[in-house]
Formats: C-alpha cells, structure tokens, sequence
C-alpha cells in the first residue's frame, strides 16, 4: 500500500472519529433539546457542545488521575445514561417491553425470519424515501455547495499531507510530548498551558486506538476543514441570501490573494489554528442574543448564553490568541449592537456570561496552579511578544521599508519629524499588505475596501431601520477594522497582543465573512424577496467562480516536515510489523522519540555516537530490545542554504562531532551532516562485523534504514572502532 | 402378517449389514499380504558402495570457479567454499568430525597435525576457506602462531577453535583475546546450573537446558528425582553440572549458546559463554567453550556455524526419521516372574494388549512409521517357544500400519547370534513359511559378528543394518558392505536428557536424521520399577512429543526406507552457486529425490523449479530436488507494506 492511500485512510478515520465524537454523539443527544433551531446554528452548537464536553471530561479525569480509555469511555457515555434515566425512570419498564418487543416475539417463535427480514425492508425503504427525499429536499443545494467547500480545503490544505508526511511545524512535538504524558495522567508535565486541544488528541487517541503520531500528522486536515466548515456555518446563520456564504467561502478556500503566512499554518496540527473553531461561534451566539428584542423567548436568550460561554471558554481552553481575538470580536459585537449592549439588562447577561464561560476555561489551569504547578514557558513568551515593541516579529527590515515607502524617513536621517495619523497609518497598511495582501496594493485596497463596504452597508442598514442585520454587518466590520490596527499596533503606539504573523491569519479568516456578508448586504439592497435574492447570490456565486477561475486560484498549500517522509514511512512500518508486541528502539536524530513512545524506545543519536567517541576497550553500548532500527539521512535536513542538498561524506564524518546539548542546533546545518556522516560510517563498519545481521531495512536515494535483529538474551555490542571515533 | 416384498427388503438389508460389518473386515484381512514385506528391494537398483561420494584430496587448493550463465561475480564470491584444512589429529575425536562433515558437505579437507606445519606448507593467495583448529595443537607460547591466525582471518580464512587454549593463556595473552573476541576472563572455573542454546543456530531452535527444581520447586522430592536423571552437553562436574572457564565477550561477537549461572543476581549480559563468533569484517572465528564438539555434536556445529558464515548455505541433508523398537514384538511367555511381579501378565500380553495401543497412539499423532525389530524370543535357553499366532498377528497390524518389521540380532541368553538366527528362521519357516527381512538390527555386535550373521539365509535378503551408535565412531550412515548399508541409532528413546537433546539437534542440523531406538528388551526383561512400562512410556512420550514437534517437516521414515536416501546420500555429488537471487544446484546422477537443507539470513524462498520445498523454521528450508536442476528464487524475508 502506498503511504498516500495509508494517509488518505488515516484522515478519513480520524475526520469519522473526531465528528462522531463532537457532532454525531451531541446531535443524538441533543435533537430534542435543540429542536427548532436553525440547521447551521444547531451544527455549530453540536459542534461546541461535543468539543466542549470532550475537553472538560478529560480535564476532570486527568486532574482525578484516572484518565484511560475506559474511564474515558464511560465517561462519553454518561450524558447517555443520564438522558436515558430522566427520560426513562418512570416507564423504564415499559420501554424495555417495547424495545424487545420484537425479540420476544421472535425469541416465541410468533414472528418468523421472513417477516422479520421484510418489515425491515420496509422500515428502511420508508426511511431513505423520506431521509433523502422530503426531509433532504430543501438541503440539497447546501450540501452539494458544502461538499465542494470539503473538497476545495482538502485540494488546497489536503495535497500537503499527502505528500509530506513528518510534522510541518517544529513545536508539534512538543504537544506530541504533552499530549504522551495525558496518557500518563501527568497533565500540565511541562508548566501550565491551555490544554484543549491536547485534550480533544488525546481523547481521539485513548478511545479510538489511533497513533498520537498518526493524529497530530492528519488532523490539521480535518481541524482546517472543521474552521472552514464553521466559518460556513456562522455566514449561513446570519446572511440573508442562501448563497452569499458561499461566495465569501470560496474567496477565502482558494482565491490566489493572501500571503502564504496566512494560510501556511493550516498544514500543522496547532492548538492556536485548532482554537479558531470556536471564535465565530462564540460570536454568532453573542449576536443572536443581541439580535433577540427583549427576553420573551428566555429559553432562546439562555441557548444564547450557555453557547457563547462554552465558546468563550474553549478560545481560552485552546488558545490565549484565540480567546484575544474573541474578546476584539465581542469590541467589535458591542458597538454594533451598542444600542442593546448599553442596556443593563443584555450587559450583565453577556459579561456574565463571557466571565463564566472564562472562569470555566481558567478552572482546571487555576486547579493546577493550586496545586503547585508552574506557568508552561511559551506564557511568558507570549507575554513578552505583548509587551515588546514588535520589532522581532515584523523585522527592522520591513519596517525601514514601511518607511522609505511612506517617504517619512529617508535614508540615514536620524531626525524624528512630526508624524501625522496618514503617516502613522502607512506602515500599518504596509504591514497588513505585506503579511496579508501578498503585497499588492490592489489586494490590500480591495479588502480594505471590502470591509469599509461592510461598515457602511452595515450602518445604512441600521439607518433603514434593520437593526439586528445592521448591527451584525458593524459588528464584524469593526471586528475586522481592530484586526487591521492589531496588525498594526507597534506602529500605532499600542501593545502588540499577538504576534504579527499569526494576526494576519486571524484578518485573513475574517475576510472571508466580510465578503460573504458585504455580497449578502448589497443584494438584499437590491432584493429584498426571498427568491430573488437567492438567485441573485446564485448568480454573483457562480459569477465569482469563474472570476476565480480566470484570475487564477490559489495553488496547493506546500511545508516542508521536520523528517524525511522516508523516516515516516519506515515508522509506520515498524508500527506495523511490531503491533503484536515486538520489541524495537529506532535510533535517529529525529522527533520519534515522542511520535512512537507508546509503542517502542528512541535512542538519541548523539548520545549513541557520544557513546563511543573516545572508545575504550571495554566500551559497550547496547540497546536491549529485539529490533534496532538506525535511520540515516544520505543528504540530511535542514542544511544551509549554501549546502542544500549536500551528501553525507568522509569529511562529514571526519569532522567533530557538535557539542552541546541543545538539539534544535545539534541536528541542523553542519552538525548534522556531521552526525549523519558518521552514523552513516558507522553501519558501514558494523555491516561490515554482522553481514547477516544488519540489513537494509528501507531506502531511497536520500535515506537509508538499518534494521538490526539481535538476541535479547544476548545483546550486540554496537560499540565499535568505525574509522572515525577516536580509540583508546 | 409380513409380506413378501418386506420379507425381500429385509433379507436384503441384512445381507448387505453382514457384507459391511463383517465381509469387508474378512476382505481386509484376505488382501492383507502379511507375509510379503513390502520394504523389500533390490539392493542394486540403488546406488551402492561403488558410487559413493569420496572426496579428493585437498592438499593444495584448486580454484572452483566455474563459469555459468550470468552472475560470475555472485559464483567467485561463494566459490571458495569448498577447503578445509583441519588443524590437529585427523583420527581424533574433531578430526573424525570434521572430515565427516566434510564429506556430508562433499568439501575436501587437508589435516596437519600442529599449526606450524600447515604454515610451513601454506602458500600465498592459497587461502583455505576455514580451519578447524584443535587448540592443542596450536602453540600459544609462539606468538607468530596467533600471527598467522591472525593473517588466516584478515585472508578471509574463517577459524573454527574446536576447544579453546588453557585460560591461563587467554588470561595473559591480549592478542589470544582479541583473536577469540574474549573481553575479559570472569572465572577461570565457573559450574552452570544450565545452558541456553539461542535460535537460530542449531536447527529446532531455542533451548533451555535447566533442571526443572531451578524453575519450579512445588514438589521438591520429584525435582530432585528428576535432577538425578539430567545429564548435560559437553564437559560437567562430579555432579553432572556443566562447568567451563567464564569469559565475557568483546564487540563484534555474537553468541550462539551461553551458561545459566548459579547464581540468579548475574546479569543475562553477563551469562558465561560456550559457543560464539567474532567478526572481523574478513572473516569469522567461532569458538567453542566446554567440550560440545566432541562426539557426533561437532558435525552439527560445524554445519550450524558454516551456516552463520555466508549469506546462504545450502548442503545435501538424508531426511529420515525413524523410530526403531528393537526386541519388539516379542513372542515367546518369558521371564514369567517378574512379568508377574511388575505387570501382573505376560510378555505377550504386556506387548500385545498395552504397549501396542500406546505406541500407536503416538505414531498416528507425530505420523511417524515404526520399525520393529522382531525377536521371536530373547532367551532361547528357556523352554518357553515363540508363538506362531502371535507372529501372524503382528505381521498383519504392523503391515495395515505400514510398519517395517526387521530382525533383531540380540537375545538374553548366551545363545550365539549363529544359532538364534538359525532358530529364528526354522519358527519363522514353520510359521509363516519364510520372510525376507529387510532390515537388521545388530545392537552393538562387532562389525566381523554382523558380516558373518549376514551371511545367514535369514539374512540373506537385508539391504540396511540397524546398530547402535558408540561414541566415538562418528560414522552415522555408511556402507558396511557392497550392497548393505550400515546406520546408526541412538538408544535414547526411553531415556530424555539434555545431553541426548542437545545431539539429535545437532544431528538434525547436519543431516536432517534422526534414528531413535526404543530398548523393549528392558521393559520386557526389567531391572527394577524405572524399567516397568509404566514409567518408561512417560519417557516415550516426552521422546516422541519433542522430537516429533521440533523436525515435524523432515520426513517420517522406516530404516528400509531411510536406507533408500542414506544410499542416494551417499553417492550424491553437487554443485551449487547463486546470482542475484537466484541459487541452482546442479546434481550429478540425480535418480530419485534427494534432500538439501537451504539456510538463509533475511531471505525466504519466492518459488523453486525442479523440486520442491518447505519451511523448516525461519531461515531454513527443506528442498526435495527431483531433477538434475534445481533453480530457487530467494525474496526477502519481509517487504515492507507501506511505501
């Protein structure tokens, strides 16, 4: 099988793991309950509701130390029992005889085979007339375009899983390690840190058996599905027209206008990108509750609040950037609906709700800190990236330039002339062109353009005396104008609350509402039928596609792993071969150590090499399981720029070995080609000793994998004299 | 009122329930052709003592490099596989194994008798492919001896130390050391309480050699019966425990079979070694620590260690495994006191009516076939004759088991073997009107007593000679004349040890045979309650359940049949070489199957043409050549499922 059909496999099990667990559970729950709610709305507080659940479940096991599968298990079928009991404790006798009812009469012999067979026959005839003809009639159109949206994230966001299979961002493997220690019951191992999205990896690890390796490799696909999904959903919620979310959708899926940084992170399993799910849910419920004129529907207004707080406190459970942008949503949410924010009565609702949904998320990190556990380091540094000037993250470079184009600071001048707000606003704008507009103008202009249409359309609305749509288009323009001056707010004087690079993932994101809902705004200008207006948004959607397809889309998104696919490729192999128990450690220079902990041991590379540098006699390295696996990079990663591509060689492996004890440097540039040079000499030298012990276990023209099958009663010896280790 | 048309129907139904139940037994007992022994054959139909392979003579090395289509640098690499220059006494106890080895792996084998004067005779560029050194015969005290081992070993010459040097040697001599991959010398006298012999070695696998009461000690007094039965492989103590001096290994070895200490707190690491390997990149030195070549065991070990030496080997193997009941059946009422005593019935019935169902029941489970070797009677000084039936009875079970009932040359009395063959044939002739015997199991009769015996009328019709195995002789299958071939058998079937263990995996590994007798003489004639079947039949069972589940893919045989493939053996001549994945041997003269063992590292095999074969365990296969040519594909053992 080809690891692209294995991956394909994998995210398909891991999208039908993670939807039965967070749509699928919570819609069988809770259909009645949320009976008469709109289908987007009802599908994203599903959707809240089953993240929110699975988070908390595991935050309560781990704190309890009793986080397993089973517990977990049992655990997600609670709210079932609990329903069942409630709905059942007075007729549970009664239910049961009717649920058996046709067991009996089988079981009595009164019902035979054949009637059995047929009545099911009609049942499930009668069902799929009904499912997928009347009940599915008014979806058909939705779930047709929706389809496509899944098939455009998969094309542009998908290609690069398939292709690339190590981890594309270099931090994954610390929340590998973290998400390795909830199966330990150590949450928290490395200081406290929103764990949310640890905690939903884990939770699809621990109870659907899948690798953590396998999940943190193929998620993104399906956590980027899921924000797009949502962001879809939130526009059907509020947009007048059927078809205008579309239009806004595919802007955002493919058109070819965006900086790469704002996309490029969408091909890692992040926490940040993971928290973004419930950003525009948790504004949909703050507007719907503002929308709501008084509080005669109380059921409606609580739906509301409960959904908004449980929103709010999975930003801040997955990601403090993410509950930062929720909280510039909710800025922008309050002057579009001042009119009903300054009203006591809707205030004190939605802060406290917004506190409660907060105190929610802070509880088991509070809980933690109680109980002596440290702030995890990645804190302090996204505290400091809040109270730095922003000069790190935007570089002097393009701020010289933000400059020199704004024709305010020419070279070599030290004066300070005065600067005036046009001045102050240049390298704003140079900063959301550069980071966001994929530095053209005409992009910038027109999504500036865009959101100052929205702003307007929003108050004409509100002029035209249709508050709520008003209030809803201000709120989001004002959300999105806040993004542009947080991308901007070194240059505007203000704290730079997040990073710049990952802002402009945020403003990129929310453009693709401002377009859905700007389109939206204008044709119920123009229409203000129901049906005219549905086809007007057809019309503009199709006449946006083919703009699209003129212009050019966006290309498939490309990272590089932090392994070869090689390296995966024999990892998922040794997975397989090992599954009924075998003993193997794989000794490389790469991340497995925490991608295959649960299944075998990683011996660090430079250790192994360290180990027998100054070889004596009695020197011994050995590795006490039954498998070796030794992976070796004929043209090592992370090479400089002027040695990309260079080969492993003697004089790699005749040059030191790289001291020190941080891996990041040990394993990159030089000093890699160095260890792989000489673990390359090395096998040469012990193939050499053990010609029918030591085989080619996998390789390409880049890679090569030793596999060493030893006696465990009787362990090799893997220190030897190989040419190039000093010998004493 | 029954009428006639019922009548009819039921008469018939009854007739043919007769013809069922008793007509087709009748049949069968009609059309079983008792007294023809069907294991009979034409002696000179097979190859005899004239075509026997002999190995020339290996003085002076020959290139063997032959041209074949494609794949001449595959074949120069394996070509030399051919030389062996021994080391020590040609007629000492390695010296006989390794020239037998040489000849079962048709190798030509030079012997010296001391290190020095094979260096005095060696000539440049003229390596051996290896030398089984007789560390006796190697003076350590020379250093430019070591040198010229040393050299041995960087000129690809593998070294294969049949003992090792006294360890005051190895204790004091680094060079020794490095040469044998010993680390350091633990103890220069070290008592086991077991031995574990590894996978992949020997062919049956992994072994553990520890007295039960050391795993187990819930019923200490059986243990300590059982402890008094255990005999160990190579050297031991007064006590029985296997002692040797302890050495712990250097890099760049590999051990193959380790001492289990006495004391449980030693590392598993640092378990005292009996049988490794260092590697030196050119070639190997394999060292054996404690006697386990001595004796038929060495031939095993050169096998299993001549396997470990190349990517493939592949060598001509018998393929037989027998099972021998000598003094079975017995027909004559003797010994009717003690029969009393320890059975409470006769010799007949003992046989008969017990022993019979048993060891039926463990050949149909291990399909073994039986070879019994008949004694009319053991003590012809008595007046208790053979019984006629008795003899027809047991042709006729043996032959509808397909058994093979040779004759056993032994009695209890001192009757000579002259006159209780003259005896045997007169009640054979009254009985049954004559039998050709096929097979004759000598015991341990002098070869002169046999050859004479085999000139008996009786006799006259033998094609294989069943005799016991004496250690020291390490001619396991031979020709003892023209056309009679002469076989070994190891009385270890009513006596399960580590030692026998040990052997027959050795014998398994060299030449896929096993020959088992089975004492019935010493159940019928007991020396005191062990003896009593009751006990022994225990043994039997441990014998035939272990034996028979380790080699249950060599082929069951009885002696006449194993005699067929001991001739074939014999006169066998091969060649093989390999290119690319591809190995073929060409057999010369190939008239029947004949066998080879193929061992392997990381490779199975993908398909075979001109034969066929079957996985013996991982890395070693069976293969049935049944033509001139036999082409097998090698694959690797495991490819990988994601690419």
């Amino acid at each position: 099988m080809s690891m692209k059909m294995l991956t394909l496999l994998q995210i398909g099990g891991v999208l039908a793991a993670y939807l039965s667990v967070s749509l699928l559970a919570p819609g069988l729950l809770l259909r009645r309950r949320f009976a008469g709610i709109r289908t987007s709305v009802r599908w994203m507080a599903y959707f809240m509701c089953g993240n929110f659940y699975i988070m908390n479940l595991v935050y309560l096991l781990e704190l309890l130390h009793i986080s397993y599968g089973p517990t977990l298990i049992l655990g997600s079928l609670l709210p079932f029992a609990v329903v069942a009991v409630t709905r059942f404790r007075k007729t549970f006798t009664l239910s049961l005889v009717r649920g058996t009812r046709r067991l009996r009469l089988i079981s009595e012999g009164e019902m035979g085979i054949k009637t059995q067979m047929y009545q099911a026959g009609k049942n499930l005839q009668r069902m799929s007339s009904g499912l997928l003809g009347q009940r599915m009639s008014a979806y058909w159109p939705d779930l047709i375009l929706a389809l496509n949206i899944v098939m455009l994230v998969f094309y542009i966001y998908g290609s690069n899983v398939l292709n690339v299979y190590g981890y594309c961002a270099s931090d994954i493997i610390v929340h590998n390690y973290w998400i390795n220690e909830l199966g330990n019951n150590n949450i928290f191992v490395e200081g406290i840190y929103p764990f949310g999205f640890h905690n939903v990896i884990y939770y699809l690890h621990a109870v659907f058996s899948i690798p953590t390796f396998v999940l943190l490799r193929v998620f993104c696909v399906v956590q980027t599905l899921m924000i797009h999904l949502i962001l879809l959903a939130f526009l059907r919620a509020v947009c007048k027209s059927k078809y205008a979310p579309y239009l806004g959708m595919i802007l955002y899926t493919i058109g070819g206008f965006f900086s790469q940084a704002t996309y490029d992170r969408f091909c890692a399993s992040l926490p940040q990108e993971f928290g973004m799910m419930f950003i525009f849910p948790a504004a949909y419920f703050a507007i719907a509750f503002f929308r709501e004129r008084g509080f005669g529907i109380q059921a409606r207004s609580k739906f509301n609040l409960t959904m908004f707080a449980i929103s709010i406190s999975m930003t801040l459970a997955v990601h403090f950037y993410d509950t930062i942008i929720a909280g510039l949503f909710c800025v922008g949410i309050a002057v579009g609906f001042c009119f009903r924010c300054l009203r006591w009565s809707y205030l004190r609702r939605i802060a406290l709700a917004g506190i409660i949904g907060i105190l929610l998320a802070v509880l088991p990190m509070g809980a933690a800190y109680m109980m002596g556990a440290p702030l995890e380091e990645s804190l302090y540094w996204g505290m400091s990236v809040m109270t730095s000037s922003g000069e790190e993250d935007t570089g002097e470079e393009n701020v010289k330039d933000a400059e020199e184009e704004a024709g305010n600071a020419p070279a070599g001048s030290d004066e300070k002339p005065a600067i005036s707000i046009r001045q102050r606003l240049q390298p704003v704008l140079y900063k959301v062109k550069v980071y966001v507009a994929c530095e053209k103008d005409e992009v910038l202009w027109f999504m500036l353009g865009s959101i100052a249409a929205l702003l307007l359309l929003g108050m004409l609305w509100l002029v035209l005396g249709r508050r709520e749509y008003g209030g809803t288009l201000v709120s989001i323009a004002v959300f999105m104008l806040l993004l542009v001056v947080l991308q901007g707010a070194v240059d505007l004087g203000l704290p730079q609350l997040i990073e710049i690079s990952r802002c402009a993932i945020y403003l990129a994101y929310g453009l693709g509402a401002v377009w859905g809902l700007a389109v939206d705004a204008f044709l119920f200008l123009l229409f203000q039928r129901k049906k005219a207006i549905h086809r007007a948004s057809f019309a503009t959607l199709v006449a946006a596609c083919v703009a699209l397809a003129v212009t050019g889309i966006k290309t498939p998104v490309k990272m590089g792993g932090g392994e070869t696919n090689d390296a995966v490729i024999c990892m998922s192999n040794i997975y397989r071969e090992n599954r009924d128990g075998g003993t193997w450690t794989i000794c490389s220079a790469d991340d497995e150590r925490q991608m295959m902990r649960d299944y075998g041991n990683h011996y660090e590379l430079i250790d192994f090499l360290r180990e027998m540098e100054d070889l004596k006699s009695d020197a011994s390295i050995t590795v006490p399981t039954k498998t070796v696996y030794f992976f070796v990079e004929k043209v090592p990663l992370f090479a400089d720029n002027e040695n990309y591509g260079r080969k492993i060689s003697v004089e790699g492996a005749q040059s030191a070995l790289p001291k020190g004890k941080d891996t990041l440097s040990l394993y990159a540039g030089d000093a890699r080609w160095v260890v792989m040079s000489r673990l390359y000499f090395w096998a040469q030298a012990f193939r050499r000793l053990y010609p029918n012990e030591m085989e080619v276990y996998y390789e390409t023209d880049d890679f090569v994998c030793y596999r060493v099958q030893q006696n465990e009663y009787s362990l090799y010896n893997f220190a030897i004299d190989y040419g190039y280790n000093r010998t004493g | 009122m029954i009428s006639r048309r019922n009548f009819f129907t039921i008469v018939t139904l009854m007739f043919a329930l007769f013809f069922l139940c008793m007509g087709t037994n009748n049949l069968k007992d009609w059309l079983n052709d008792y007294t023809v022994n069907t294991y009979t054959d034409t002696a000179e139909d097979y190859p005899s003592k004239i075509n026997m392979y002999i190995p020339e003579s290996a003085a002076s090395g020959e290139a063997a490099e032959e041209e074949t289509d494609g794949g001449t640098e595959e074949r120069a690499l394996y070509a030399s596989r051919d030389r062996v220059v021994l080391i020590g006494d040609e007629d000492g106890i390695y010296g006989k194994a390794a020239k037998e080895w040489a000849l079962y792996t048709r190798r030509k084998i030079a012997g010296y008798g001391t290190l020095s004067s094979y260096e005095g005779e060696v000539e440049e560029g003229d390596w051996p492919e290896m030398l089984v050194i007789d560390s006796r015969c190697v003076d350590w005290e020379q250093e430019g001896e070591v040198e010229f081992l040393t050299q041995c070993v960087e000129q690809g010459t593998h070294l294969i130390f049949c003992n090792l040097p006294d360890v005051s040697i190895i204790k004091k001599d680094q060079q020794v050391r490095n040469l044998l991959g010993i680390q350091k010398v633990e103890a220069e006298e070290a008592t086991a309480a077991g031995l574990h012999l590894y996978s992949g070695f020997l062919l049956g696998g992994e072994r553990v050699y520890l007295p039960e009461e050391d795993k187990e000690k819930d019923n200490k007094k059986d243990a300590t019966d059982r402890e008094e039965r255990i005999v160990f492989p190579g050297e031991t103590d007064a006590s029985g425990r296997p002692v040797f001096p302890w050495y712990l290994l250097a890099s760049g070895t590999k051990a193959y079979m380790k001492g289990i200490p006495e004391d449980p707190s030693v590392d598993t690491e640092d378990y005292p070694v009996l049988i490794w390997r260092k590697s030196f990149g050119t070639a190997y030195v394999f060292a054996v620590n404690g006697g386990y070549m001595e004796g038929i065991e060495g031939i095993g070990l050169l096998s299993a260690m001549s396997a470990e030496m190349y990517p493939y080997e592949i060598y001509p193997v018998v393929n037989a495994q027998n099972m021998v009941f000598t003094g079975y059946p017995s027909l004559a009422d003797e010994n009717g006191a003690e029969m009393e005593q320890y059975y409470g019935r006769s010799v007949k019935d003992l046989f008969q009516e017990v022993i019979w169902p048993n060891i039926q029941a463990v050949l149909n489970k291990y399909q073994y076939k039986a070879t019994c070797m008949l004694t009319p009677q053991f003590d012809y000084s008595d007046d208790a004759p053979p019984d006629k039936e008795q003899l027809e009875y047991y042709l006729k079970i043996f032959n509808e088991a397909s058994a093979e009932i040779g004759l056993s040359g032994l009695s209890v009395s001192d009757t000579s073997l002259r006159r209780k063959l003259e005896e045997d044939g007169r009640f054979i002739e009254e009985a049954i009107g004559g039998y050709e015997f096929s097979s004759f199991y000598a015991g341990n009769l002098p070869e002169e007593d046999v050859e004479t015996a085999l000139e008996a009328d009786l006799l006259s019709s033998v094609m294989t000679v069943v005799r016991d195995y004496e250690k020291g002789d390490l001619r396991i299958i031979d020709f003892l004349s023209e056309y009679v071939t002469s076989q070994r058998v190891f009385d270890i079937g009513l006596d399960y040890d580590y030692k026998s263990d040990f052997l027959v995996k050795c014998l398994e590994t060299a030449l896929g045979y096993l020959n088992i007798s089975f004492d019935m003489e010493r159940v019928a004639y007991p020396d005191g309650k062990e003896d009593v079947w009751e006990k022994v039949s225990i043994t039997f069972g441990t014998t035939a359940d272990t034996y028979g589940n380790t080699f249950r893919d060599f082929d069951r045989t009885t002696v006449s049949e194993c005699d067929i493939r001991i001739r074939r053996f014999l006169a066998l001549q091969y060649t093989d070489s390999r290119a690319g994945d591809t190995v073929q041997i060409n057999i010369s003269e190939a008239d029947g199957s004949r066998w080879f063992v193929l061992r392997t590292h990381n490779e199975k095999i993908k398909e075979l043409e001109g034969g066929s074969w079957k996985r013996l365990e991982k890395g070693a296969y069976l293969i049935e050549a049944d033509s001139e040519e036999v082409v097998i594909t090698l694959a690797p053992e495991d490819v990988r499922f994601y690419r």
